[in-house]
């Protein structure tokens, strides 16, 4: 028997679970295509593309570029979470029908 | 799914208070964090040849791996060198099991060092258990606040490290201590820290159960020869207590005397005696918990113990199996592959573009002349000079002087070329070579294809 002091220690709510792990998970997928693609194209010469009178340094692109891509990946996955987890459960429907 | 289930699922978090132990598997944790934890504060104050050894130097965009410098063009290389360090941890898990999470994973490594700093200040398992419960008193004040203030520093210290692997760190002191640090490299710093104080402080063991992927598909790599920790069912149960002078064999009794130890040290909060399960981090603290016990009960050790499934069943282990032998061979095949690479790699890179405006233009003479915009990268440390040639078909030639070409050490030098051929040798495409080698070392050498384009016959 497990002592009480442990009983639900083991748990953290599935909300906070699926804002953890969505938060986190794009973090590192971000973080990953952000030295992919740095690594490609020099932010400097990208900001050239947009506006030629944009005078962004390379600090600032890399950041923009990492927290595109981190929002990008959490609109995903956080997506998809709400997605998977409001889905209709087959059970319930089974017994509507 | 029930009910009773169901709100237990919504049960908020309790705090888990690791208990403190001694022990072989605890010295090996404590070595081993040091040791990670030492190089990772140590490194970027190594200098090699006047400049930091390992300078992840984005603002520039090279890497100085100490006697190496690399560019975004050997990106590659640290592509072969992920998928390395992921088929290592393949191997290791297949081999020995969670190792990684342990011993060497970050999230365990920080933790390690943030619970130090918390025994340091707030005392023991009891001592901190019974501290939390207490109402506020100056005492408890002052207890909590000198771990915060151990863990915002220690934090704080962590956010300039890491930054410093990407701006010069002494540089970035000096900045500091005058309170003229950029804006985005104050921002990473209290970011990084702000994490570690996060992650390390108060998320600990819920980043393994709830937000790390290798922790969910780490089973995959598991088969009945993979190292774990487990209890020794057979020879535990019955559990029971019982004093130290009865036989365990006449009371009816198993080895295991249910103290709850191994329960209590458990960093996630699990009983291994439940068998294996994916909250396990491996970190062997209940083996030794569980030694000590057995070792003032006058019992054998190792009744939870590193062992494998086939040896729990007394059936053969196999280190030597297929698996392992697919993941050794693929490990060798890409570090040998890495290690020739970089090993041959030339020390010079040669981009060539074409003009695009243009196509080709019609000189007097029949002469047909193409542009090009040649970036030449010196990646060696010293400045060289260059000798520019090209090849392809017959009277092919580089216009005037440029031939020769001096780039500075860690340089590029981009350079308006005119390549000109007559005109019967030059009707519609065709593929030409520019090669770039070093005046002082021919080996030094590096050829690019591009196309000379003319008009049609």
């Amino acid at each position: 028997m497990i002592s009480e002091e442990y009983r639900g220690a083991k748990q953290w709510s599935r909300n906070k679970q699926a804002v953890f792990t969505v938060v986190w998970i794009s973090f590192l997928i971000a973080a990953v295509g952000t030295m992919v693609f740095f690594a490609l194209f020099d932010p400097v010469d990208l900001s050239g593309i947009f506006d030629e009178d944009l005078d962004i340094d390379r600090d600032a692109g890399y950041a923009a570029g990492f927290f595109f891509f981190w929002i990008l990946c959490a609109i995903c996955s956080g997506v998809t979470a709400f997605l998977v987890r409001t889905a209709p459960k087959r059970d319930a429907k089974h017994r509507e029908q | 799914m029930n009910k009773p289930q169901a709100a237990s699922m919504y049960e908020s978090a309790k705090k888990i208070y690791p208990r403190e132990i001694g022990g072989r598997f605890d010295r090996l944790s404590k070595i081993a964090t040091t040791i990670l934890l030492g190089l990772f504060y140590i490194i970027p104050w190594l200098q090699w040849d006047e400049r930091q050894a390992v300078l992840f130097d984005l603002p520039a965009r090279k890497f100085y791996l100490i006697g190496l410098t690399l560019w975004p063009q050997d990106f590659p290389y640290l592509a072969l060198l992920l998928i390395i360090a992921a088929l290592s941890l393949f191997f290791f898990t297949a081999l020995a099991g969670r190792l990684w999470c342990g011993f060497a994973c970050p999230q365990t490594v920080w933790t390690e060092a943030f619970i130090w700093m918390e025994q340091f200040t707030e005392g023991t398992r009891s001592q901190r258990m019974k501290l939390d419960k207490a109402p506020w008193s100056l005492t408890k004040f002052r207890k909590k606040a000198s771990k915060q203030f151990l863990w915002i520093t220690f934090s704080m210290w962590t956010g300039f490290t890491f930054v410093g692997y990407f701006t010069e760190i002494r540089q970035l002191g000096l900045d500091i201590l005058s309170f003229s640090v950029g804006g985005w490299t104050l921002f990473w710093g209290l970011f990084y820290g702000f994490a570690t104080y996060g992650n390390a402080g108060y998320m600990r063991e819920q980043v393994c159960k709830y937000m790390c992927p290798y922790a969910r598909f780490q089973s995959a790599m598991f088969d009945k020869d993979t190292l774990i920790i487990s209890y020794d069912e057979r020879r535990g149960e019955p559990r029971g207590g019982r004093k130290r002078s009865v036989d365990p064999k006449e009371a009816g009794l198993g080895d295991c005397i249910d103290c709850q130890l191994c329960v209590q040290v458990c960093p996630t909060g699990i009983d291994i005696r439940e068998g294996l399960q994916y909250e396990c981090i491996a970190c062997a603290a209940c083996i030794d918990a569980c030694d000590s016990i057995m070792d003032k009960m006058n019992y054998p050790r190792g009744l939870v113990r590193y062992t494998t499934e086939h040896s729990l069943s007394n059936e053969t282990t196999h280190v030597l199996r297929p698996r392992m032998f697919v993941y050794a061979t693929l490990l060798l095949v890409l570090c040998g592959a890495l290690v020739t690479s970089m090993a041959t790699r030339t020390p010079v890179i040669l981009d060539v573009i074409r003009d695009r405006n243009s196509l080709y233009r019609e000189l007097p003479n029949d002469i047909i002349e193409n542009i090009y915009t040649l970036k030449v990268i010196n990646q060696s440390n010293a400045a060289r000079d260059f000798v520019l040639s090209v090849t392809g078909f017959e009277g092919i030639s580089l216009d005037g002087a440029g031939e020769q070409l001096s780039v500075d050490g860690g340089g590029v030098l981009s350079l308006p070329i005119r390549v000109r051929a007559n005109r019967e040798n030059a009707f519609g495409i065709s593929n030409i070579e520019f090669v770039v080698t070093a005046k002082d070392d021919e080996s030094v050498s590096v050829v690019e294809d591009s196309r000379f384009l003319g008009p049609t016959p």
